[in-house]
């Protein structure tokens, strides 16, 4: 599903974020990623989106091979992928509604499929009832469920989740997490980025650790070891 | 460019909606836009104004050449025939011995003395007078020069070039000054028009960049970000354009009835504006559109390199 091969990253100012790097993840895994600051976590999310290209190695995505990909391609994959973010990323001139519509109407699904299955996620999610609020008017844990909403609306074979709960008190970050245990279970591959020490531990889950750009650890049942 | 009618259909909506939600911005964005074209509108109006002003003067300088009272048709038609061939020359126009008698009369028949001395007279003293217009007061003193030889000397008997040659020097003089800083005012203005929108536009797509970067993310292709842009500045020209538009019609309503005082000729702005509507408000609007378009696209660069 997701391949790396002797990635390497080098930010202009000369900072070696990843240093040939090697990753497999199989479909339907739950993979935790974990790592100080500075290890290279949220430039390996850069990567996997697009946000940034690797300086060397490759990248595949089921058939993208993404450290190739041109510039016009790069929509057509992220409509593959659903991706969370910490700061949650919502448009705050759109309703919840309209936000989850969002990722639809950018693919070009019909109307009638948007009215459909916009009101069916966000009730996956608990937000019906607040589908015509903007986003200021949510709690953060009732905004991250937005954006969860908004990436499994298109059905995406994968999610990354970038420090998902990073912004969020013990409730709102046990419910995150349980939403995204069930979106695993119905075979999503889920890469979850992450500093949360308790989740990792009670996920028991693969868990890859990164220190200076290097996989140090990968573990299949792994636990929250820097 | 869209993959479908429907991605047009949503991009227009989302245009629309942006601006009801932005309403603020929406509304200075159209304001600016409408004080830059009541600007340049008035720069125009002035400019239109003033070479009125200018026409109106240039008419009323001739040179008149005064034949002897015994000049001969054959002599007077051989001097018209030469000076119609100038180029310069856009008229000439001769009045007859009793013509200029009946115009001297009239213009001083409140003074007995002048009247009772061409009584004494007893016969017209006065020759037939030609009245040269040409198309540039500068123009004049090329027509004194060639007909000033000597085979014309003694049947005519004065010209009236002299006495005007510095009122007509000087209105050289400011025709060519007003066109200058007409000119200049104009390039002013069309940079002065340029950076308001240009910064109009980038203030309006800065305060959305977060939100252009997460449409960029989520996966929305660059022409569903920059299309309903376009179709905000397709709006914002419209209705900028057409506010301008009653505001110089109200304005000219004020404005026309003092021209018509100050320009016998019967002038008017809103003639003007009736007979150039689509040209001058065309070439506004489009010059408007594409500096948005191009405002725009230069302010949203950055974000959708994302």
């Amino acid at each position: 599903m997701i391949n790396l091969k002797n990635v390497t990253k080098i930010y202009p100012t000369g900072t070696v974020a990843l240093r040939n790097l090697n990753l497999h993840v199989a479909p339907g895994e739950f993979l935790s990623v974990i790592g100080q600051s500075g290890s290279g976590k949220t430039t390996l999310v850069k990567l996997l989106i697009v946000e940034e290209r690797p300086d060397k190695g490759q990248i595949s995505i089921g058939d993208w091979d993404i450290d190739r990909i041109s510039f016009s391609e790069v929509p057509f994959l992220r409509r593959q992928i659903g991706v969370i973010f910490q700061d949650y990323k919502l448009l705050p001139q759109k309703t919840i509604l309209e936000n989850v519509a969002f990722a639809l109407e950018v693919a070009g699904e019909p109307q009638k499929h948007i009215h459909q299955v916009v009101p069916q996620v966000l009730e996956i999610v608990g937000l019906h009832k607040k589908a015509k609020h903007y986003p200021t008017q949510l709690s953060g844990g009732e905004q991250q469920r937005v954006a969860i909403a908004r990436s499994l609306v298109h059905r995406p074979k994968i999610i990354i989740a970038d420090e998902p709960t990073g912004n969020l008190d013990t409730i709102n970050t046990e419910e995150i997490i349980e939403i995204l245990k069930k979106i695993n279970e119905v075979g999503t591959t889920i890469l979850l980025f992450t500093h949360n020490r308790e989740i990792v531990n009670r996920l028991r889950r693969r868990v890859i650790t990164l220190h200076n750009g290097e996989i140090t650890m990968d573990q299949a049942e792994g636990k929250y070891v820097l | 460019m869209f993959s479908n009618m429907l991605s047009l259909w949503r991009i227009i909506k989302s245009a629309f909606q942006d601006m009801a939600r932005n309403i603020g911005l929406s509304f200075m964005t159209i304001l600016m836009l409408v004080l830059m074209l009541l600007s340049v509108n008035v720069l125009l109006a002035v400019d239109n104004v003033t070479k009125e002003a200018v026409r109106l003067v240039k008419d009323q300088v001739n040179v008149s050449l005064y034949f002897a009272a015994d000049a001969g048709d054959k002599d007077i038609g051989e001097v018209r025939n030469y000076i119609s061939e100038f180029p310069e020359v856009i008229d000439v126009k001769l009045l007859t011995r009793e013509e200029v008698l009946s115009s001297f009369q009239n213009r001083h028949k409140a003074s007995p003395e002048v009247q009772q001395a061409l009584i004494e007279l007893g016969a017209n003293p006065f020759g037939p007078t030609m009245i040269i217009k040409t198309k540039e007061p500068g123009d004049y003193k090329k027509i004194f020069e060639a007909i000033n030889v000597p085979e014309y000397e003694h049947f005519i008997e004065a010209k009236s070039f002299d006495g005007n040659e510095e009122a007509i020097s000087r209105i050289q003089n400011i025709t060519n000054r007003v066109e200058r800083i007409g000119f200049g005012l104009s390039a002013l203005f069309a940079v002065i028009a340029f950076f308001i929108i240009f910064n109009t536009v980038r203030v309006t797509i800065s305060s959305q960049k977060i939100e252009i970067s997460i449409k960029r993310l989520v996966g929305a292709s660059t022409w569903f970000i920059r299309g309903p842009y376009l179709v905000e500045s397709l709006v914002f020209t419209l209705v900028a354009v057409g506010l301008t538009i009653a505001l110089i019609y109200l304005g000219l309503q004020w404005v026309d009835p003092y021209l018509t005082v100050v320009f016998p000729s019967g002038f008017s702005l809103t003639n003007y504006y009736n007979s150039h509507i689509l040209y001058v408000f065309g070439i506004q609007a489009i010059a408007v559109l594409l500096l948005t378009i191009a405002s725009s696209g230069l302010a949203m660069r950055r974000q959708l390199k994302v």
